[in-house]
């Protein structure tokens, strides 16, 4: 299994497992906004912590699925960055103009933040009236 | 940088004129001349990244002289041997026995004379398939430190085969230190011996220099070559490359940024050329060892390589980040391109910054 697409009640969390040729990453980006609209999803996790490299297809392609799921009406949140791969994206001269956490756990925190307000309520993660 | 590129492909080129009135003078027949003179290109060419620019013109010209020699060798035995034609099949003749012997010999006389640390070491790597990181721990040394010893062990082990099947002592104190760069493919230390100075001026490394530089591109040992066709060559090349470059000894972050150049270099290849392969080499200069990564391609080729290599530049929709991105990612970065020929990226890393 290369990736896995799972739903967390008003999340999608979207996990790359091993590297992913071209073809393969243009697939899953086009997996996630599919199931965006299936599950009416409000926030996406890509969890990329298993990738050793993201070059500047890897990092357009995030960029394109981010910018894609908003028009979609969900936020993205990429998580598990490797600080090595975090250094080759700078040293390459890429901008991922997009939302990062070191981890799972605090990018479901963000996506908290980032969705409330928008959420229709039953999610399995969110606590009972945290729209505080 | 496009300046530096052109001045090496054409510098191949200014090489026929040369060539030509070397095999000219020793040939008459103007196909065999030309034919001659294709194949010394071609060998000049393909032993050119071991080369100082320097040694070129010589380097080419004793290959000219070799081929030459050569192909009379062929005419007069298929002349001596004319009168068998029909007879196919030759019994084991007695002297193969002692050729075997002479072979077997002659690498005993080499191997004895290495120094033995060097020698057990080729032995336990070679023939019993030790790792470099089982002897790296052994001698209290790094694995990359054991791979360049090994290499210079080989690099020595063919000079010292050679002269030793020849029964032959060098005839001036230089022809062994030459040889033996030639060999190993230091390119900085055939400089400092004014190497391609030494090849033109003794008949005796004329005739061996050569013979080392091809069995050397015949040993593809250190290279690792990965053929580019399809996204997931992409990802095999880059695997390769952290492979590579992890047996060389570099770090973790290292290898990162090795491996996204390859992918990124790897990736024009089967956006712009289709087809085309990565070869993936260890490399010493200077006590420092590095990776280089050749990708060559025959594809379209690139018109205005200054701007290709400017940020932002990208001629299908891309980030235009490709060729400067892995200008930053690597220590150093060469294209070279011909429109509908094709496009060569040379780049490299090593391990020890320079400061």
């Amino acid at each position: 299994m290369l990736v896995s697409i799972l739903r967390q009640g008003d999340f999608l969390i979207a996990s790359i497992h091993t590297a992913l040729d071209d073809t393969e990453m243009e697939r899953f980006r086009q997996d996630v906004v599919t199931r965006i609209g299936q599950f009416r999803s409000r926030g996406v996790i890509i969890d990329v912590a298993a990738l050793d490299v993201i070059d500047s297809f890897g990092s357009r392609c995030l960029a394109d699925l981010a910018h894609m799921a908003r028009f979609r009406g969900a936020q993205t949140v990429i998580v598990g960055i490797q600080p090595d791969v975090a250094f080759a994206i700078v040293q390459l001269g890429m901008d991922l103009d997009v939302h990062t956490t070191l981890d799972l756990e605090e990018g479901l925190a963000l996506l908290e933040r980032l969705t409330a307000g928008s959420r229709t309520g039953h999610s399995a993660i969110g606590v009972l009236g945290d729209d505080r | 940088m496009s300046v530096h590129a052109a001045g090496h492909s054409s510098g191949i080129a200014e090489l026929d004129p040369l060539i030509r009135r070397v095999v000219g003078g020793r040939l008459r027949d103007q196909s065999a001349l030309d034919d001659v003179v294709q194949e010394t290109l071609a060998r000049t060419m393909a032993a050119r990244i071991r080369l100082d620019d320097g040694a070129l013109a010589p380097y080419a010209i004793v290959t000219a002289r070799n081929l030459v020699s050569g192909l009379w060798r062929r005419e007069e035995r298929s002349q001596r041997h004319l009168h068998r034609l029909v007879d196919r099949w030759e019994p084991p003749g007695p002297d193969d026995d002692v050729v075997l012997r002479e072979q077997a010999e002659a690498v005993a006389v080499a191997l004895a004379e290495l120094p033995p640390r060097e020698r057990l070491g080729l032995v336990a790597h070679e023939l019993e398939g030790r790792e470099t990181a089982s002897l790296a721990e052994e001698w209290g040394s790094t694995p990359g430190a054991v791979a360049a010893q090994l290499k210079r062990a080989r690099a020595k082990l063919r000079v010292e085969y050679l002269l030793a099947l020849g029964r032959i002592d060098p005839p001036t104190p230089l022809c062994r230190p030459v040889l033996m760069a030639l060999s190993g493919g230091e390119r900085r230390r055939q400089r400092e011996l004014e190497a391609g100075q030494h090849l033109l001026e003794c008949d005796f490394c004329s005739d061996m220099g050569p013979t080392l530089l091809q069995s050397r591109e015949k040993g593809a040992e250190d290279d690792v070559q990965v053929p580019v066709e399809c996204d997931a060559d992409v990802v095999a090349a880059r695997q390769r490359a952290r492979e590579v470059a992890a047996e060389v000894g570099f770090s973790g972050t290292d290898l990162t940024l090795i491996s996204t150049a390859v992918s990124e270099i790897a990736r024009n290849i089967v956006q712009f050329a289709r087809r085309g392969e990565v070869v993936l080499t260890r490399v010493e200069d200077d006590g420092r060892s590095g990776v280089r990564v050749v990708a060559r391609d025959a594809g379209p080729g690139i018109a205005d390589l200054d701007r290709a290599e400017q940020d932002g530049f990208s001629t299908y929709g891309g980030m235009g980040l490709g060729l400067p991105g892995c200008r930053r990612l690597m220590d150093e970065f060469e294209v070279t391109s011909k429109v509908d020929k094709g496009t060569t990226v040379v780049m490299t890393k090593w391990r020890q910054q320079p400061n």
